[in-house]
């Protein structure tokens, strides 16, 4: 992430990094860590938590672990203070994920904007990581947003 | 008529309520609403349609704006291509007495929301500012108010002569209908109805916390 040294307008930032994809990843989708993620999240439908089941896949939330450790593009500019703090994440299911299957992610920036609540003006920044199986089927999407002071 | 008009759905950023989840919890906890208006953040969304959700479950559904601007949030309601060609409502520091004016000229009606809040409340920059010329309408009963915000909008209201509505301001399905507005002898099947009621100033807030109604 680049350091700029004035303040940034925003609505420059989001009509120049809106869209950009700036990272790719792939993820291995094994049996072992799909159970334990289902268990982990109290997960006791079968579906979920027995690998024997005839429809057994991912857990909705699954994707959301899959971080490629790239946070954001490079030369994107330093908007708001510190680091950031996480703001959580959306997850949308498109698909079943199968045991086995190799997902594919691509990362973009979906969203820069602020807004103002008792703490203050905020700027969020959304991350959107779209994963898609081995046939090119989008199978999740999830969307991050980081929360910065303005 | 008994209108939530201060609701949230998955189209703001920070909404989590569904359309149709808050029509199905309005009917099964038989909450006495006769519709609920959607004031997406920062936007007006033109492109939903939820006229099938209102001949199924009997409900007004209208679409408003909550916009942001330099004395806290606005409610909008009556927006169209006009207005939204006129304001930006991505902009969080729009100026209030052009939200104000515009929404006028354009046949909407704007009053300010949670304005006992602090930052985002009109009446917490009135002490440094002064008041604002234009406002005659806020709303003195938020569903998402803590402790002595409401009270002091209430207070704020009267001293300045403003009109009071009420909205649950929810986020979430199981708390639309908080605060709501009673429409007394009055039947809104419009947001175009919506804007001459508010404009015509025969209404009350209300809150339906706890399952009784009150103002």
């Amino acid at each position: 992430m680049g350091n700029a040294e004035a303040p940034v307008e925003l609505g420059a930032v989001r009509d120049r990094w809106v869209g950009v994809e700036f990272d790719w990843a792939s993820f291995d989708m094994r049996v072992e860590d799909m159970v334990a993620w289902a268990k982990a999240c109290g997960e006791q439908d079968p579906r979920f938590t027995d690998p024997d089941h005839t429809d057994f896949q991912a857990h909705p939330g699954f994707t959301t672990h899959c971080m490629s450790g790239r946070v954001l593009p490079d030369d994107f500019p330093q908007i708001g203070g510190g680091f950031g703090i996480d703001g959580g994440k959306n997850v949308q299911v498109h698909a079943p994920i199968r045991a086995g299957d190799t997902l594919h992610a691509t990362t973009t920036i979906a969203d820069v904007f602020d807004k103002t609540g008792r703490s203050g003006t905020m700027i969020f920044i959304v991350q959107r990581m779209e994963f898609r199986n081995d046939e090119g089927e989008l199978v999740s999407t999830v969307d991050w947003k980081m929360i910065k002071k303005a | 008529m008994l209108l939530d008009l201060h609701t949230h759905s998955i189209k703001s950023d920070d909404g989590r309520a569904k359309v149709e989840n808050y029509c199905k919890w309005i009917r099964k906890k038989e909450l006495p609403l006769d519709g609920f208006v959607l004031t997406e953040h920062r936007q007006f969304d033109g492109e939903s349609d939820y006229r099938h959700l209102e001949d199924e479950y009997d409900l007004l559904i209208l679409k408003a704006s909550e916009v942001e601007t330099d004395f806290g949030h606005v409610l909008v309601f009556g927006v169209n291509e006009d207005l939204s060609a006129s304001l930006d409502f991505s902009n969080i520091r729009l100026p209030i007495e052009r939200v104000l004016a515009e929404s006028d000229r354009c046949g909407a009606f704007a009053a300010p929301c949670h304005p006992g809040r602090k930052r985002v409340g009109l009446f917490s920059h009135y002490e440094e500012r002064g008041a604002v010329d234009g406002v005659h309408t806020v709303e003195t009963l938020n569903g998402g108010s803590i402790p002595g915000e409401d009270e002091l909008s209430v207070e704020m209201a009267e001293q300045h002569g403003y009109l009071g509505f009420g909205g649950s301001d929810s986020h979430v399905v199981s708390r639309i209908g908080f605060c709501a507005t009673e429409f007394p002898d009055q039947t809104i099947t419009s947001v175009d109805g919506l804007v001459q009621a508010l404009k015509g100033g025969a209404f009350q807030a209300v809150t339906l916390r706890g399952g009784q109604a009150g103002s």
